[in-house]
């Protein structure tokens, strides 16, 4: 009796004990790290002589000179991104390993850990939600009100312009909260070998055009003219990024003008606008001009299918480019054209950010430190967006791999003070979401352009419809 | 003096206290709490209190990243748009599909259950073999469905081998005719061998003696099925069709993996899921979670009351109901007055 009580409590104390040390070796390493970063900071405020950044406590992208401040900071710091290619050995390009290993060249007290994720997007969001999250993150889909509750300001615009292309991205009140890690443009990545088989000589610069080069390569050769990509949902989700520049040569268009709009999904009748661009995808579609089973097609799949030649264009931006061209040994016939919508005799592309790096706002003084630091190497130093064929983001670079002649390169301006967050909304409230994983309403085309369940028209029609409903319960105003 | 002010201490109130918690009944009540109060600590933490948030989301418009003080009170609204709108409502019409499916799966783990409790060659081998689908997880079984209806791929190729020709063939996938049943095999091939499992541990427990009686009454093979097996194991029989019905309602793996609840195949789950992660409408979403759930209770009490018609039948086949009734009356009768003498006494 007696040792079973002994038994009993001895149990319920270790069980106990074992609950409470739980929560209290995250404790206890936490304040561990935070005596630690202040020690660190001493020093490193002492030793880099970098007064301003240091013992002041605000830290600037524009003030910390690479290689000469922080060099002596010892600190761990987590990057959580979407680039799991990256992360294998056998990535053609260079590996974040490769980019780990000459940052700590120039830092070597800096610990860099790098997890990333497949379902980048979602989880990203979670992670943020949980509030406990990694020191560097792309920043996912928050709205642009909550920035500074989650993310780190590198500097106030003005300055931050100075420095970085696509400063505006993640700009809220006057303050920037994301580095672009690369920027991409929107256009068509393609097999020239395919199109000079089927007798297409001049790209195609008209939806119809396009339409006639497609039917072309179904004439004359075995590849698939158009894939779609389906079934992976989220390269539908990108056709959305058509419709602003490249279908309007406005650049205020989809921040600003979009959500004014009154049934921005009609027809303008000279195949420019949201109209000219989803109705290429319909009549692809509708033509048989695309693959035979729409339902099964596969995203890893399709980049050696289109680097072997078997498939002739599919629309994705310019960030896929890279990978269509390491996918196979016929990199040199990959080809990157814009997207066919010819406004006044100009073809116009959006240029715009790639995910944008995010500091926590909620680390130690340290790790902030140390996350801008690589941050900025990454962008000044690392060559990441030359070697993954972006556009420059650093401010004092031109050098890209991507020619697209004869394009104007058109950079969106983000929305106007005060309605920052009303495209998410009205994305919520129609559940279109343009640019916010509407892949479902895209999917929705290619279902009805196959089956014949309803005609393009009134598949904009509804579309319309969603918009317009949208506007009167948010109250916006429609003035164009 | 502090010794003797704490032994003044202990001898007054603490005092009963431990000799209570010494005595049987004390030690009784407190071994009952001590071990109740962990799981059911859990239990609220991990379900109610979620599911009691999720409650109040569904009166509120608001975003998964809306701060509390932002959330806009909305009242029934988001219960009425879950009626209003075609597309949830729609969704569970595909429920249909899967409902067919588990009353296949039910027919065919029961069939394949009572084959395998007698003596068959190799049983326990067959038994592994079906259960096994059920041992692998969701995603990577949508995963592996995904492929196997990709055209040309494994199931095209055994029907080629079987003599179909491959223009005859079906997109399984793609036909919105046929995509759903697709799905739903692919959720029947999963749990059968799981519900026949069930089944046999049901059947291993009924008297073997019976079957010897029954044979030497003459009864063949369907009828010790019809009238020994099947009411034997009824409970299980309702539980698991209640359990596969209401799973079938909220279907969600496969369609969500396989076809990414694209081209008609929306469940009701995919459709709550693409509302609260996609468009955000964390209310509306969670109002349709709500709806579901009342739904669910409906079916489950409607379900119940099925049962007990069908197997009262059963049970009063040797005397009426009525008579059965009066029985049972007399019975608590009987009870009701040994209880009372002993209260008496």
């Amino acid at each position: 009796m007696k040792l079973k009580k002994v038994l009993a409590v001895t149990l319920i104390a270790a069980m106990t004990a074992g609950m409470a040390a739980c929560g209290n070796t995250t404790n206890s390493s936490q304040t561990g790290t935070t005596t630690n970063n202040a020690a660190d900071d001493a020093v490193a405020a002492t030793e880099s002589g970098d007064a301003a950044a240091g013992a002041s406590g605000s830290l600037s992208y524009a003030d910390i000179t690479l290689g000469e401040d922080y060099t002596d900071l010892t600190t761990t710091i987590t990057l959580f991104n979407h680039r799991t290619d990256l992360q294998s050995a056998d990535y053609n390009g260079t590996t974040w390993d490769e980019y780990l290993a000459a940052f700590n060249e120039m830092y070597p007290n800096i610990t860099v850990e790098i997890t990333t994720d497949t379902n980048y997007a979602d989880d990203a969001l979670m992670h943020l939600q949980s509030g406990d999250y990694e020191t560097i993150m792309m920043i996912p889909a928050v709205d642009k009100a909550d920035l500074s509750n989650y993310f780190l300001s590198y500097g106030d615009l003005e300055t931050m312009q100075g420095e970085i292309n696509y400063a505006t991205t993640w700009e809220y009140g006057g303050q920037v909260y994301g580095v672009p890690s690369t920027a991409t443009t929107q256009g068509i990545v393609y097999n020239k070998k395919v199109f000079e088989e089927a007798g297409v000589t001049e790209l195609p610069t008209t939806p119809d055009e396009f339409i006639a080069a497609l039917q072309a390569i179904k004439d004359n050769t075995d590849a698939i003219p158009l894939y779609t990509n389906y079934a992976a949902g989220w390269t539908m989700g990108a056709w959305d990024a058509y419709i602003g520049s490249n279908a309007t040569g406005d650049n205020t268009y989809m921040n600003q003008k979009l959500v004014h709009t009154a049934n921005p999904f009609q027809d303008y009748g000279d195949d420019t606008h949201a109209y000219a661009v989803y109705k290429v995808l319909y009549d692809a579609v509708a033509n048989g001009l695309t693959e035979e089973d729409y339902s099964t097609t596969d995203w890893e799949g399709c980049k050696g299918m289109i680097n072997n030649g078997e498939i002739g264009c599919m629309v994705l931006g310019s960030w896929a480019y890279p990978q269509m061209e390491a996918a196979g040994e016929n990199a040199a016939d990959i080809g990157y054209m814009p997207f066919p919508i010819t406004i006044d005799g100009v073809q116009y592309a959006s240029a715009g950010a790639d995910y944008s790096y995010g500091i926590n706002v909620n680390a130690s003084d340290d790790e902030k430190a140390a996350a801008m630091v690589f941050v900025k190497w990454m962008t000044e130093e690392s060559g990441f967006s030359y070697n993954e064929d972006g556009l420059p983001v650093d401010a004092d670079s031109t050098e890209t791999k991507l020619s697209f002649e004869g394009v104007t390169f058109l950079e969106d301006e983000p929305a106007v003070a005060g309605e920052e967050d009303l495209l998410n909304q009205m994305n919520s409230e129609s559940e279109l979401n343009i640019n916010a994983g509407g892949d479902a309403k895209i999917q929705a085309i290619i279902e009805h352009a196959f089956n014949g369940t309803m005609t393009y028209d009134e598949i904009m029609d509804e579309w319309n419809q969603s918009w317009s409903d949208a506007q009167e319960a948010l109250g916006v105003e429609v003035t164009q | 003096m502090a010794a003797t002010v704490a032994k003044v201490k202990k001898e007054k109130k603490p005092f009963h206290f431990m000799q209570w918690a010494k005595s049987r009944k004390g030690q009784q009540v407190i071994i009952c709490v001590a071990f109740m109060v962990i799981p059911l600590l859990l239990l609220f933490t991990f379900t109610y209190l979620p599911f009691g948030e999720m409650v109040k989301f569904s009166f509120y418009d608001m975003k998964y990243s809306t701060p509390a003080d932002k959330r806009e009170f909305v009242g029934w609204e988001n219960y009425l748009d879950v009626f209003r709108r075609d597309d949830c409502f729609g969704a569970l019409k595909l429920s249909l599909y899967y409902v067919v499916g588990a009353l296949i799966q039910l027919a065919l783990a029961l069939y394949l259950a009572t084959i395998l409790s007698f003596k068959v060659k190799g049983g326990n081998f067959f038994k592994g073999l079906m259960f096994f689908p059920y041992l692998i997880s969701g995603i990577a079984i949508g995963f592996i469905f995904k492929f196997f209806y990709t055209r040309g791929f494994v199931l095209d190729t055994v029907l080629q081998w079987l003599g179909f020709e491959l223009e005859n063939l079906p997109y399984w996938l793609r036909d919105q005719s046929i995509n759903n049943w697709s799905l739903v095999a692919t959720s029947v091939w999963r749990y059968f061998g799981q519900n026949m499992v069930l089944f046999i541990g049901a059947i291993m427990s009924v008297d073997a003696e019976l079957y010897e009686a029954a044979e030497l009454d003459g009864a063949n093979k369907f009828q010790q099925f019809r009238y020994i097996i099947l009411p034997s194991i009824k409970t299980i029989v309702t539980l698991n069709v209640i359990l596969s019905i209401t799973g079938s309602l909220s279907a969600f793996e496969q369609p969500y993996v396989i076809t990414d609840g694209a081209n008609g195949t929306g469940t009701y789950f995919v459709i709550m899921n693409e509302l609260a992660h996609t468009s955000q409408k964390v209310g509306l979403a969670s109002a349709m979670a709500v709806v579901l759930l009342l739904i669910i209770f409906a079916c489950t009490i409607l379900q119940k009351l099925f049962f007990k018609y069908i197997f009262r039948d059963a049970a009063s086949e040797d005397e009426s109901y009525k008579a059965k009734r009066a029985r049972l009356k007399a019975e608590k009768a009987a009870l009701r007055a040994e209880k009372a003498k002993k209260g008496v006494a």
